[in-house]
């Protein structure tokens, strides 16, 4: 290993999302010169001398969602081993990237309930184990709020990121004759998902139900989805740059937000 | 007779020095800049008779600028009438360059990446720990630095400028924070460390004056922009900004240490910001959950959009907390009003995510605190999070290319 190997960490490197932010960082790291290991890191893993790789073989590090534990990634920081999260959730001032959720999640809500004129929704929730899944049921309940409407609980379905999962729960959650006219979904593949399930079951988009989701992509396009625009090729990008630019110098705390732009599709009129 | 004229001449101040060909240049650029950002002129010729320069003084100008990326050439417009060659046409490129703005207060600096028009691409944000937001630990500005190479690992153009907005008073000029009592700052140079860190020119700013110049540069939740506006920022403490005529006008209004007299049985003094902090508030939701037990303020977790959802809903503490705020702040605001007579009072800060229903009630009370005299003030509240950093972005609009 040289000083110019950068290491991805990861639990599957094979998941969409960490897929794409691989992809992300090896396009930046070929440009400025960098190569670029991934491990995959066996979970729970509960002590650091289990790591697959050594960490000081390493430049620096990429950690993707909750890989490792807290206390773990401020063991490494502290032995000053330049260090970015991606998407990840620790309440420390380690340096950190991911789409600004709450800001994606105000767009969408105030596309769906002030434009569309939709109030009586269900969300699609994502993995509650991962910073995304966490941070955009809670800016869906803030936003909910905002516009003071009453969800009830039994309209978070679980999703998990999983657009089989999705498709099942709304598929259960139909079937029930739920009073709804609007559907935000964690994530754009969980949409599509529920935009099949809809015209399976007899349900008119827009018109009856309105479905908007988090994330953009080609699929989405093709599907005619409203999403909130968040490439996450280029959130792998821009972690690879911040984690670059403390390898050249720059001491950075703190987490990066990448904003987000909606995308106004069929789903949504 | 000529001898007593002489003798009652004027005095005349000689220290007036005459403008170097650098500062004529830079301010002829602007002229130009301003006038194409702004839609006044957007051909040479155009841009001659709006400027009043010398037609070959536009063009090298102009020449300087196209080859900066800052301008553009986009197409012909139509000829004159009589009939000459038809001009190309020039337009502003706001991606040509990236600006940084960052506030910090006692408990985060946040900074937004924008591009010339205002457009962020990136926000960076560090939240201080426990024993960092002590003012007698913000003793250096490494907190500031954090976040400023935190938005530079993520440039897209070349950057032009950093703004930042700071509690407290600063000299805009010189960009000495004079007194922050937040962060434990007094008469630190913070643009010149800034500048000797990063190469390039930094502007300080008061931040509540940053929050109202961020609403006239890029408008009030989407309305046009007010000339004359005055921003309450209630977070942790309670400032005013003024913008009077798109401009800051003076270098800072921390009014936290101000009382308030509250009304009761047994009147009493308090400082503002002891009313209004969120360690206030808190407390005084468990005192009104005990008062109303049916309440559905949550107990942990609390937040603004919580008390505003509850209120809402007819829940009677959140109300009756609402009634309490919405009093303090009009007997805030009278006096702004009277003193200062703005067009548009903003309010500013989490406290705005008390929403509409909340700032109609404060200028209900305004309006009887200050009768028989007619409110003219429109209320209107600042949502944003960034609106201090976005204010340090028009800063640095406003002072280094003054398309603002």
């Amino acid at each position: 290993m040289t000083s110019n190997d950068l290491a991805i960490l990861t639990n599957n490197r094979q998941e969409v999302f960490q897929y794409a932010v691989i992809a992300g960082v090896q396009e930046v790291a070929d440009q400025r010169g960098f190569s670029v290991t991934v491990a995959e890191i066996p979970q729970p893993l509960d002590d650091i001398a289990r790591l697959p790789l050594k960490p000081q073989a390493f430049a620096g590090i990429l950690a993707i969602s909750n890989v490792l534990p807290a206390e773990m990634l401020e063991t490494l920081s502290r032995t000053g081993m330049p260090l970015t999260l991606v998407s990840h959730c620790t309440g420390s001032s380690l340096p950190s990237i991911t789409h600004d959720n709450q800001q994606g999640m105000a767009l969408l809500m105030e596309h769906l309930v002030t434009v569309c004129e939709r109030s009586k929704l269900a969300f699609i929730c994502g993995d509650s184990k991962q910073n995304d899944g966490l941070q955009r049921e809670a800016a869906f309940r803030q936003e909910a709020m905002r516009y003071a409407l009453d969800i009830p609980e039994s309209h978070f379905l679980p999703g998990d990121f999983e657009p089989n999962k999705a498709a099942n729960s709304l598929k259960a959650f139909l079937a029930t004759s739920p009073d709804i006219d609007g559907i935000v979904s964690a994530d754009y593949l969980m949409g599509i998902a529920a935009l099949e399930i809809l015209s399976r079951t007899g349900h008119t988009v827009p018109a009856d139900v309105a479905v908007v989701g988090f994330g953009d992509g080609p699929e989405a396009d093709e599907a005619g989805l409203t999403t909130v625009a968040a490439d996450v090729v280029e959130l792998g990008r821009r972690a690879a740059r911040q984690l670059i630019g403390q390898l050249g110098g720059l001491s950075i705390r703190g987490q990066t937000l990448l904003s987000t732009q909606l995308v106004r599709r069929q789903s949504t009129g | 007779m000529k001898a007593q004229q002489e003798s009652a001449a004027p005095k005349v101040n000689m220290n007036i020095q005459k403008a170097t060909h650098e500062q004529l240049k830079r301010h002829n650029r602007q002229l130009v800049l301003r006038a194409v950002y702004g839609g006044l002129a957007n051909s040479r010729a155009a841009l001659a008779q709006a400027t009043g320069l010398a037609k070959p003084t536009v063009s090298s100008l102009i020449g300087d600028l196209l080859e900066e990326g800052l301008l553009t050439e986009r197409g012909r417009g139509p000829s004159t009438g009589s009939g000459g060659k038809r001009p190309r046409l020039l337009e502003f490129m706001p991606a040509a360059r990236q600006v940084i703005g960052i506030s910090i207060n006692q408990a985060r600096a946040s900074g937004v990446l924008s591009n010339l028009a205002g457009e962020i691409s990136a926000r960076h944000s560090l939240h201080l720990s426990a024993g960092e937001n002590d003012p007698a630990n913000i003793a250096d500005i490494g907190i500031v630095q954090d976040v400023v190479n935190g938005l530079i690992a993520q440039l897209d153009a070349p950057l032009l400028c950093i703004g930042v907005g700071v509690p407290g008073t600063v000299d805009t000029s010189s960009g000495i924070v004079r007194q922050s009592r937040q962060l434990g700052w007094s008469n630190l140079p913070l643009a010149t460390q800034l500048t000797a860190r990063y190469e390039i020119p930094v502007y300080v700013g008061n931040s509540t004056e940053l929050c109202a110049l961020a609403q006239f540069a890029f408008g009030t939740n989407g309305e046009s922009a007010p000339r004359n506006l005055v921003t309450v920022l209630v977070d942790h403490g309670v400032e005013v900004g003024v913008t009077l005529e798109g401009g800051s006008y003076h270098s800072g209004g921390d009014i936290s240490n101000l009382h308030l007299l509250a009304a009761g049985s047994r009147p009493n003094h308090q400082r503002l910001d002891s009313l209004f902090n969120w360690e206030a508030i808190r407390s005084r939701v468990q005192e009104l959950r005990e008062v109303y037990p049916g309440s559905s303020l949550p107990d942990c977790d609390l937040s603004f959009m919580h008390i505003r959802y509850c209120a809402t809903k007819g829940d009677s503490a959140a109300l009756e907390l609402c009634d309490e705020l919405s009093a303090r702040l009009a007997m805030v605001i009278s006096w702004v009003i009277g003193l200062l007579q703005p067009e548009t009072i903003s309010l500013a800060g989490p406290i705005a995510d008390l929403g509409e229903a909340f700032l109609e009630r404060v200028a209900e009370e305004t309006a009887q605190l200050l009768a028989p005299v007619a409110l003219s003030a429109s209320f209107s509240l600042a949502y944003s999070p960034n609106l201090g950093a976005l204010g340090a972005v028009a800063l640095v609009l406003q002072k280094e290319l003054a398309i603002l």
